[in-house]
């Protein structure tokens, strides 16, 4: 299928509620798409339901049946952080003439107290959250094993990382970061969250929606590749916990569908949750060898004046993180970036593009390749 | 002893860490490999809090067993690479074993026991044990000894080489017939599957201990049996703090008994300290699979699920552990029996094995309203 539209809201607090930040994403993807809702034949939504939010609200399929004044099929797909790439996914498999994919989320309604509490409910129930082991926790354990089986790649590295998407993020006005100027020193003397990860290697939560709209008709953008793999929901029940497999399963099943290699790939919009999340992910995508990720990174390949830059947007950590709209959001930026519409973060080869969405520690994870029509 | 669990196919050797019967693969039955010699591959310091774990700094280690299975394990001391985990069992009385269940009751029922230096039972052993079935409550409402639990500790008697014949559940509601409590609860499906002998306390005869100034009129059955389990559903209580060690005794009274207690708060206090005194020894196993917080022990509470179950030789330190785990206010009659030296009340001098007491440590909604309970 094609995309036709694509729409977010600016990621950071808002004072919009769920159904709200979603009309609004949703309002810009349909104008961007240049059809009447009237066209579309089902949605696909995204949305977790907070335990701890001030929403108090179930049944995000009714609430967008009301926003949007039809009675047309509303799907809603959970799938932790890869509620965005899960729902694309879906809305590609469905065989509708065209499909509104939407994804929000609403976090920024309780302390991170709550919201860390939150993140550690897609953590195995009675093996790791007893245990105390939280999202930054457990890429945590997978870094610092990391870092002990490859000695050469260090803290600094992950700090690279998290640098490189601070200086994306300060140039896209829907980032969270945007025209804030985070230095490599302000990285690496954050606070210390889950030892070796410090509170900038993580990716920060906020409110946010994104959408897009599905064709069958040909537009400037197609979708050629689109897999989702799931795997364990516990890393320590892994063979191999350096390795999310999901990631490289589904980025090899769309690879092979858009009959391309990794090589042929311009520029990715990857799931940085965490910094080694990112780092690893070079290696499961192929773009590097185990054990190698961080000569990318060194080399400035990943960057946005690099031979294949890597969250353009920001990413997560600078863009923001609104679990389920951001898997949608990477294909926003993909999107404006094939168009030359991205201004100060323009990218100059945008042919080909990578987008990558992991739920949970990789339980879920989808890959999308996108080419420009006629690139 | 922290153990490793995995669920291993016959046939096939895929392994999970969730209990399953049979192998969806080659629908053959599955075995348990169980992991005991642990070491330190990786750890993490965690500085963030959340509800559930408080109190920061806390190591998150990854251990792995002699079988290469991992898993991760909540501790508040520092480890290294390499290091070796294991748990030293204690059997003195101020120790209290914690064991948070990974799904497998039989499994952290057993651990339990182990870490409390285990029981010797024998084919002739006279086994007595007492849940608590109160008020009538489904199990997932915590207000009932848990079926699971219940089953777990009879089959590791049985395979202790317990004999079913020799082992009795004895409890009595002075609120509601015990039957409709049995059935609601499950327990009596445990009883009807092992086919042990269950007794009904109001039912037996009853004779008067003194202890201090009070009479009790205390179920001789107490003085039938070689091995004693009290075994609470822990919850919190409007009254009394929680129903733990102690309150599960009081049924081990006449309502006669029980009935002169209620009526006087004060005199409440100072007979539910003694009342330790009145039995054998016996072995408290506190089963907080469910547990309870807020305003229980009924209607009014609500699941707390801690997923932990406790063993202790001594009901004072029981209690009192259980009290610190749960952030709750301090029992004016676990305090009492601790000045009276029936149990140690001095959480600094209570040993604990299996998980530490601040990596446990954690806010439940507190019983309130209480005239026993004093703000601190």
């Amino acid at each position: 299928m094609f995309i036709k539209g694509v729409g977010m809201t600016k990621f950071g607090i808002s004072d919009k509620l769920s159904h709200q930040l979603a009309y609004e994403a949703s309002m810009k993807a349909i104008n961007d798409a240049d059809v009447s809702f009237n066209k579309i034949d089902a949605v696909v939504c995204a949305t977790i339901e907070w335990f701890f939010s001030i929403e108090k609200q179930r049944h995000f399929a009714g609430m967008l049946s009301s926003m949007f004044k039809t009675n047309k099929p509303i799907i809603r797909v959970p799938a932790g952080c890869a509620g965005g790439g899960h729902a694309l996914w879906v809305a590609n498999q469905l065989g509708y003439d065209n499909v509104l994919v939407v994804g929000v989320e609403k976090l920024m309604t309780c302390k991170s107290e709550s919201i860390t509490d939150e993140f550690m409910m897609a953590m195995e129930s009675r093996w790791e959250q007893p245990e105390g082991i939280n999202a930054p926790a457990s890429a945590a354990l997978v870094a610092g094993a990391y870092l002990n089986k490859f000695p050469d790649t260090t803290t600094d590295d992950l700090a690279l990382i998290a640098h490189k998407n601070h200086s994306n993020g300060f140039l896209n006005p829907k980032a969270r970061f945007y025209n804030k100027k985070v230095t490599l020193d302000d990285i690496k003397n954050s606070k210390v969250v889950a030892s070796p990860l410090r509170v900038m290697d993580c990716s920060i939560s906020v409110d946010g929606a994104a959408a897009v709209v599905l064709t069958k008709d040909k537009s400037d953008i197609e979708i050629v590749g689109s897999d989702l793999c799931t795997d364990r929901v516990a890393p320590f029940e892994s063979n191999d916990p350096l390795t999310w497999e999901a990631t490289a399963i589904s980025a090899k099943g769309a690879f092979n569908q858009a009959g391309i290699t990794n090589a042929d790939i311009d520029f990715v919009e990857l799931h940085d949750a965490f910094s080694i999340v990112e780092l690893i992910s070079y290696e499961d995508l192929g773009f590097a060898k185990k054990g190698e990720g961080a000569k990318l990174i060194r080399d400035g390949y990943v960057n946005l004046d690099g031979r294949m830059p890597v969250n353009a947007s920001g990413g997560l950590k600078a863009k923001g993180h609104p679990p389920s709209a951001t898997g949608l959001s990477q294909i926003y930026e993909i999107a404006k970036q094939m168009r030359n519409e991205a201004g100060d973060r323009q990218i100059t080869n945008t042919n080909v593009a990578l987008a990558h969405n992991i739920g949970g520690v990789g339980g879920t994870v989808t890959c999308h390749i996108l080419k420009k029509v006629g690139g | 002893m922290t153990k490793t669990i995995r669920w291993i196919c016959e046939k096939c050797n895929k392994k999970w860490i969730h209990p399953i019967e049979t192998c969806l693969y080659c629908n053959r039955k599955i075995i348990k490999q169980i992991g005991t010699k642990l070491k330190v591959i990786g750890y993490t310091k965690v500085n963030i809090p959340c509800p559930p774990h408080p109190l920061v700094p806390y190591n998150v280690l990854m251990l792995e067993d002699e079988y290469g299975n991992r898993m991760p394990k909540k501790v508040i001391k520092d480890y290294k690479i390499g290091d070796i985990y294991e748990d030293k069992p204690d059997s003195s009385e101020n120790t209290i074993s914690i064991v948070k269940i990974k799904y497998d009751f039989y499994e952290a029922v057993k651990e339990a026991l182990e870490l409390i230096g285990d029981i010797d039972v024998s084919e002739n052993t006279r086994i007595l044990i007492k849940p608590n079935l109160s008020i009538p409550g489904y199990a997932y409402t915590g207000i009932c000894t848990n079926p699971k639990i219940l089953n777990a500790l009879i089959q590791y008697l049985l395979d202790k080489g317990a004999k079913k014949e020799n082992i009795t559940i004895a409890e009595q509601s002075f609120f509601v017939p015990l039957e409709k409590i049995g059935k609601k609860s499950g327990i009596d499906n445990i009883i009807k599957k092992f086919n042990v002998n269950y007794v009904d306390i109001s039912k037996t005869e009853f004779e008067e201990k003194q202890e201090r100034e009070f009479t009790f009129e205390v179920s001789k059955i107490v003085n039938d049996f070689d091995l004693i389990f009290n075994v609470p559903a822990i919850k919190t209580d409007m009254l009394l703090g929680i129903d733990g060690a102690f309150e599960n005794l009081t049924r081990f009274l006449s309502k006669k008994t029980f009935d002169e207690l209620a009526k006087d708060v004060k005199k409440a206090v100072m007979a539910l300290s003694v009342l330790p005194n009145m039995f054998p020894k016996f072995i408290t196993i506190g089963d907080a699979s469910i547990g309870m917080q807020g305003n229980g022990p009924a209607q009014y509470g609500e699941p707390g699920f801690y997923n932990m179950i406790f063993a202790a030789r001594n009901p004072v330190v029981h209690d009192k552990a259980v009290q610190e785990i749960l952030c709750l206010r301090k029992l004016p009659y676990v305090e009492l029996a601790g000045k009276l030296s029936l149990g140690e009340n001095d959480i600094s001098k209570i040993n604990f094995v299996g998980n530490e007491l601040d990596a446990l440590r954690r806010d439940v909604k507190q019983p309130i309203g209480s005239k026993l309970i004093k703000r601190d």
